[in-house]
Parts: structure tokens; sequence; C-alpha cells
């Protein structure tokens, strides 16, 4: 298969067939909300980064340079380089991977399985609903930061467990939101229908009830990208979170970036803005997603 | 309306206690605790003997569940105990930093609801023009900024545009209102900024859906002015959901605080409860979560009298 046909022709045929098509669809989100477009822009040029990082960083993010230690931003080091002499381009290049793995680790995880605690709550109803209501409710009065303080803390601060630990306290306001919605779900005469037809409650669940939450899904999903980068700095910048020398932004904000901020501004400003930048992104774009899916606004 | 609140205030007390156990239980998980800590500098020096001892002094020999109930009866009783670190009553520790925290949360909240009601009530009446997207992107950068990086970024501005350091040291407000503004009005602003951004989109949402009313419609037909309209008729009514947004913002505040409160050397409940990490202070610790998560239950339930109280359709559920 050497001579596949163009990617166009593919989409001339298959377009009538399923109406919008995505490509039709895109091109709406970006004419209908251009705000949200931009920030899909960013967050599409982050992913990039991201992903060719060795490629486009013209220093190792790791390795320390005493001899060019504190150096402002020059044609050799563009955005000058930290205490250790590591260059700081490097280093957002190469956080920015932290960043969008524990950011996309945490919101994915933590909203899908808030939405499957949701949908089966609703779905079940009576007790079981009320006794995981009463569960949610405890998770929900701590203050996300706090409880991911705590976790980290008995977890222990290895990227895969900073993950969870960021995950956790999002489950429950995933699963209040998701709940709401599938309570309006359950009472639609095709869930009747799969329950007269003897479907097992996991199917149910899985398979009519969980698609036709996918808005909220979604909205719940980029709202929570945002917050888990924020909240992945924070404890990185605490201490508690991503350890050196691993590059991460929060940690590149933590100790010599405050200390020597009158002298080397460059170390503290550049790393805000790589977060603010990027969390920035994702509400613009999970904003305008929110305003687009929403049938409540949408009707409007 | 008796019955519902009653449904209400009833509903918060297993949520109370499990909250308590939740903190308890997360606590005693965290690997390491306060005796090992504090003798982790002579590691091995100190034998078993005096480890076992010194646990057995502030009780953490005990089988959990006893501790538990020792701690929890103290709680009903608010007698939270004294610290493990320090040997201080916790209410000691915690009155010696609440002045400042309260402070800079009240000024955090004005700085919010400064900025939040007139950008909101803006950008819902200039509805989908660049007025409202200038607010909008105002707040969700509000929200996209790390309030600690925008804590440096303040004393950085200040240092290199004014020459000017706020000071770091802590002054009583009664002692020198001027030094102790001059301190907190860049944590509060920082803070405020990010916690305006929420009660912002709320302002605007609720004023969008007030502005469509029947009554609002009948008073424009009366031909009142339109600056009466809007403060008495719609504002008034907008209010509601964003008092309530900010009332649980502020319950909440402290985990915005933890992170602020370490860029600008404030020695408040936040870094008082980073320490209290570092220190394995379960006492203290305890006594910081609950605190926390007691009045944002607390101020929920609170508001949920408020509602019952101002709204009627709910009054007569």
């Amino acid at each position: 298969m050497a001579l596949n046909p163009p990617i166009d022709h593919a989409v001339d045929i298959e377009v009538p067939a399923k109406p919008p098509g995505w490509g039709a669809a895109v091109r709406e989100f970006c004419r209908a909300r251009p705000l949200g477009a931009v920030g899909a822009g960013i967050i599409v040029l982050m992913v990039v980064v991201a992903l060719v990082a060795p490629l486009i960083a013209r220093y190792d993010p790791v390795a320390n340079d005493f001899g060019s230690m504190l150096a402002a931003p020059s044609q050799a080091h563009w955005l000058g380089t930290d205490a250790f002499g590591r260059d700081v381009l490097a280093r957002l290049i190469y956080g920015s991977r932290t960043a969008l793995l524990v950011g996309f680790g945490a919101s994915l995880f933590g909203s899908t399985l808030g939405a499957v605690l949701g949908v089966a709550s609703a779905y079940f109803g009576g007790r079981v609903d009320l006794y995981l209501q009463r569960v949610m409710d405890v998770f929900l009065s701590f203050p996300l930061i706090i409880l991911a303080l705590a976790l980290v803390a008995i977890l222990g601060n290895s990227i895969p467990n900073l993950v969870l630990a960021i995950m956790i306290p999002m489950v429950p306001r995933s699963a209040l939101v998701i709940r709401s919605s599938a309570l309006a779900i359950r009472e639609m005469p095709y869930v009747d229908a799969a329950r007269a037809a003897g479907f097992g409650h996991g199917r149910i669940i899985l398979r009519h009830m969980l698609p036709n939450v996918m808005a909220s899904y979604l909205i719940m999903l980029t709202a929570f990208l945002g917050q888990a980068i924020l909240l992945e700095s924070s404890l990185s910048f605490l201490g508690l979170g991503v350890q050196e020398p691993i590059p991460a932004w929060g940690l590149m904000l933590r100790g010599a970036a405050v200390e020597f901020a009158e002298t080397a501004p460059w170390m503290a400003v550049f790393p805000g803005l790589a977060i603010s930048l990027s969390v920035f992104a994702f509400n613009l774009f999970g904003d305008s997603l929110r305003d687009a899916l929403d049938p409540r606004l949408r009707t409007q | 309306m008796y019955k519902y609140l009653l449904k209400r205030f009833l509903l918060m007390l297993p949520t109370l206690f499990g909250v308590a156990l939740v903190t308890f239980m997360l606590i005693r998980v965290i690997p390491g605790d306060v005796v090992e800590l504090r003798y982790s500098g002579d590691r091995g020096a100190v034998s078993q003997e005096i480890l076992d001892k010194e646990r057995a002094r502030i009780g953490l020999d005990q089988p959990v569940w006893k501790q538990f109930l020792t701690w929890i009866l103290g709680v009903v009783r608010f007698d939270f105990g004294t610290s493990m670190w320090t040997g201080a009553p916790i209410w000691e520790e915690i009155k010696l930093r609440f002045a400042l925290s309260f402070q800079l949360a009240i000024m955090a909240t004005a700085v919010a609801v400064l900025l939040a009601v007139p950008l909101g009530v803006l950008a819902a009446l200039k509805q989908d023009t660049w007025v409202d997207y200038g607010v909008r992107v105002f707040s969700i950068a509000g929200l996209a900024m790390p309030s600690f990086w925008l804590g440096i970024v303040l004393i950085l501005v200040m240092l290199v545009v004014f020459k000017w350091l706020p000071p770091m040291v802590y002054t009583p407000f009664w002692q020198s209102p001027v030094q102790n503004m001059a301190q907190l009005i860049w944590p509060a602003l920082a803070v405020g900024y990010r916690y305006s951004a929420i009660a912002t989109r709320m302002t605007r949402s609720a004023m969008l859906e007030v502005l469509r009313e029947d009554y609002i419609r009948t008073a424009r037909a009366k031909g009142l002015m339109q600056k009466l309209i809007l403060s008495r008729h719609a504002l008034k009514n907008a209010m509601l959901p964003v008092v309530t947004v900010i009332a649980l913002e502020f319950a909440f505040l402290i985990g915005g605080l933890v992170v602020t409160e370490q860029v600008f050397n404030l020695n408040g409940i936040g870094l008082l409860f980073v320490q209290a990490v570092a220190h394995r202070d379960y006492t203290l610790l305890q006594a910081l979560i609950m605190l926390v998560a007691g009045s944002f239950i607390v101020v929920n339930f609170m508001m949920d009298v408020a509602y019952a109280w101002l709204d009627p359709r709910i009054r007569y559920r």
C-alpha cells in the first residue's frame, strides 16, 4: 500500500455520509468562538513543543554549567540561565512535558473516575446515591490544594504519585456535575429500553448513559486541565511536587528564583509566564467549549 | 421550611464527622511521625527506648481508634489539644497567626468584590462586544496566573519601577495602620485578583439571567431610569448567587494563602499549615484542616439558610 490515495479524497467521500464532519465542526467553532480558537491554538503549540522538545531545545535542561551562572538573556541563552547555569528556555521546553503529563494524566483519570461514579450514583439512586453523595460531600469540603498536599505527603512525590494526588480531589467535583446531568438521562426511554432488554447494570452505565453525558464530561475535563497544571506548579513551588533536577515550571520559581529576583528577574518571570499562558489557553478553550456544548446556554 | 432546614442541619453532622475521620486517617498514613523527625538530626544515636517514651508521652503509642476517640471528644468541646511539635496549645498557635491571615482574607475578598461586581455588570450589559471579551480575558487570566507568581512579579515591579520594597516584618493593624497596609495590600491584590475571576463570571451570568426577567421589562416600561433599574431591580436580585460564591470561596481562601504567604514571607495560617506538614505535627494539622473544612461546611449550611430565608420559592418547598 505504498500508493495511498490522497487524504482529501477520503474526506470528500466521507463528509456527506456523516453530516457535520469534524473539519466543519472545527471551522464552525473557530468562527463562532475566536477566543476558544486562540486557546486551542496555544494548546496545540504546547503539545507540539513538548513532543519535539529534544529537537528544539539547544541545551540539556539538567546540565549544570557553572561558567555561566545567572547569565542574562543573550544570543547564547535566549531567556538567560538559572543559579546552576542551566538554560531557562531549555528547562521551559522540557517543563512543558511535565506540565502536560501531570495535567492530562490527573484530569483525564480524575474526570473519568468521577464520571463513572456520578453516572452510577444517578443510575442506582436510592441508598447508593445517598451514601455516595455523603462521601463526596466530605471530600468536597477540603480545598483542592490542601487535599493534594496531604496526599502528596502520604504518597511521596514521584510523577505518578503526583498525578494521583492531584486526581483524587477532582473525582468528587466531577462526580457532582456528571451526576446532575445523568439524573436527566436516567429518565430517558432508551435507558428503560436497555433495562427491558435485560442488559446488566455495567453495560447500561457504560454503553448507554456515559456517552450521553459526554458534553458535561468534556467541560469538566478541560476545566480540570488548567487546574491540574496550576496545582502541580503550586505543589512544586512549595517543594512538595516535582523534585530537582526534573524540569518543572513551578519548581523553577522556587528558591533561587525568588532570592535573585532583583538581579536575575528572568528566572522568576518566564516560568510564571509559561504557567499562566498554558492555564490561560486551557481555560479559554474550556470556556468556549462549554458555551458550545452546554445545551442550556445554546438555546439562549 | 423548618423541616427543610432541620434536614439540612442533620445532613451536616455526618459530613463533619466524615471530614474528621478522613482528616485523622489521612494524616496518620503520612510516612514518619513527629518523634522520628525531631530526633532525625541524630539518627542512630537515640535509642528505641527514648523514642518509645516520647511517643508514649504525646499519646502516639495508643491504638489508632483510641487516639481518634480522644481527639474527637476534644473537638466537640472545641479543645484541639496541644501541638506535638512545640507543645503549646493549638489555640495559642493558631491565634498568633489568625489575625494576619484573617485580615488578609478580608482584604482579598474586598479586592475581589470591588473588581468583580462592576466588571461583571459591565460585561453583562455589553454582552458579546469587545468589552465583554475584554472582561472575560481579564478574569480568565486571573484564574490562570498562580497567585504566588503574581506576588513575585508585584514585588519585582515595585522594586524595579519604584525602587521600593514592601515591609517584610508584620506590624499589627492597630499599631501602625499604614505600615500594616503597605505590607498586606500586595498579597491581598495577588489573592484577590484570582478570587475575583470566579465572582466576575458569576456576576455576569446572574445579571444576564435577571436582565431577561419580566420585572425588568416592567420597570423599563414604567419609564424608570436605567441606573435605577440596574441598582434597585437587577443587581439586587443578581447578587444572591454572587454572595454565595464569595462566601464559599472565603472559607477556602486558606488554600490560596498556603502559597502566597510563602512568597510574601508572612507568618500566617497558610505557612503554619506547610510547617505542620513538614513536622508531621498531627494535632496541629488535624486542627487546621478541621477548621477549614468545618468552616466550609458551616458556611455552606448558612448559605442554604439564607437562601431559604430570602427566596420564597425555596421556603415553601
